[in-house]
């Protein structure tokens, strides 16, 4: 399935190394069109948010039929987290989706202009 | 306080189900049960989960001489080898794992059948809290979720005081309807603004994955779209019409705490009164007998 590579809401830095990781580069298994999101760091104006590294591009590609659990398994690889290390994941810095919800099934509801917006941080933030 | 009357919502908050818990057999000798364990049993709202009953289940499995002093997190259940999520409501479980239609002729599998776990916690199938307390975490976070899907923002529930947003869960684990509702009505109501989406999933049977949309309660008209509308429009296969089929008992069926509801009730309306604690609404479709 090619068709995320024709989407045109795909930001243009989606080449770099990062993208290559597994499992969010794996062979799409149902016929879902892949949705596209986006990681970005937010926190920086509030020290409550805590002082979670910034990553060095924040776009990326994820299979639509994912469990979300594979979207925070990713960040915790590029951020080189432990399982151990206390890290939150927020949609539109709203809620926390739990690990088993779809992928698609979020893109679907709270997209932003076709990107999925996760913001994460070390302490609870608008829990 | 009191919550405004509503027959419904009471009615649906009322709703219970026996249950009979027994130990897995293998696990109870390997944790150095000698004799036969009788079950344990309990009549749980549909309204709760898991994870509030579970102290009470350890206990008494202890007492029955079961050598177990895990956290309460480690423990689990399943149906027929089906871990059952935690994070669920306890009447969408029984709906979605008994696939049992209420317009059937057979009695209802009461009381349920649910098999405890003390060890091995499939993490590969349940999520794994870090605390048992992580289930109103999740709760709230559902509310929210709901939030943003009516209002396009969770501004309502951030709103709430930090007591009344306390009261919400509260009220649920105390099983205190007047606690509960009188927080819930606010946020389910919207302050009788239409909302931009219906907070609702819709569960099919095989382990098909759960299906969520943005919903609108109106059609471009601005005429309010029934349940029937509803479930025609994002499964087309299984409601081929928004009306309801005339071979009734081969027909996919809606189920929603144990009940089929007319297909004609207008969605905004069984999103406000036949929504689960969570906010949402959560439809299990059941294919014709």
């Amino acid at each position: 399935m090619s068709s995320a590579n024709n989407d045109p809401t795909l930001p243009h830095s989606s080449s770099t190394s990062s993208l290559n990781t597994p499992p969010i580069e794996n062979t799409p298994q149902t016929p879902l069109s892949p949705a596209t999101m986006l990681e970005k760091y937010k926190g920086r104006k509030d020290s409550k948010k805590g002082n979670a590294p910034i990553l060095k591009q924040p776009f990326f590609k994820i299979t639509a039929s994912n469990k979300f659990q594979v979207v925070i398994q990713f960040l915790r690889n590029q951020l080189n987290y432990k399982a151990s290390d206390p890290l939150f994941l927020y949609v539109n810095s709203a809620f926390s989706p739990a690990p088993d919800e779809i992928v698609s099934n979020l893109h679907k509801c709270f997209s932003t202009d076709g990107h999925l917006i996760i913001n994460y941080c070390t302490t609870a933030a608008w829990g | 306080m009191t919550a405004p009357q509503n027959p419904i919502t009471r009615a649906i908050w009322d709703g219970t189900l026996p249950i009979k818990f027994s130990l897995d057999s293998t696990e109870a000798a390997a944790l150095g049960a000698k004799a036969i364990v009788e079950p344990y049993f309990i009549e749980a709202p549909r309204c709760s989960y898991f994870p509030l009953w579970t102290s009470q289940i350890r206990k008494y499995f202890v007492d029955m001489a079961l050598n177990f002093i895990g956290d309460d997190a480690e423990i689990w259940y399943d149906v027929d080898g089906t871990p059952l999520k935690w994070h669920y409501p306890i009447g969408l479980l029984y709906d979605l794992h008994t696939g049992y239609r209420p317009d059937s002729n057979s009695p209802p599998p009461l009381p349920w059948p649910v098999t405890v776990h003390f060890k091995n916690f499939p993490t590969d199938k349940l999520i794994k809290a870090q605390a048992i307390d992580a289930t109103q975490d999740f709760f709230m976070s559902m509310i929210k979720e709901a939030d943003f899907l009516r209002n396009g923002s969770t501004k309502k529930v951030m709103n709430l005081s930090k007591n009344d947003q306390t009261q919400l869960w509260d009220g649920l684990w105390s099983k205190n309807y007047d606690k509960f509702w009188s927080v819930n009505y606010r946020l389910v109501i919207n302050d009788g603004q239409m909302p931009k989406h219906v907070p609702m999933r819709i569960y099919l049977p095989d382990n098909c994955p759960v299906i969520q949309e943005p919903i609108s309660p109106i059609d471009e008209n601005g005429n309010q779209l029934t349940l029937g509308d509803v479930l025609h429009q994002v499964l087309p296969e299984l409601f081929p019409s928004p009306l309801p089929s005339e071979n009734a008992s081969a027909a996919p069926v809606p189920v929603i705490h144990g009940i089929i509801p007319q297909l004609e009730i207008p969605i905004v309306w069984a999103s406000q009164n036949l929504c689960y604690p969570d906010n949402f609404l959560h439809i299990v479709v059941l294919l014709g007998i």
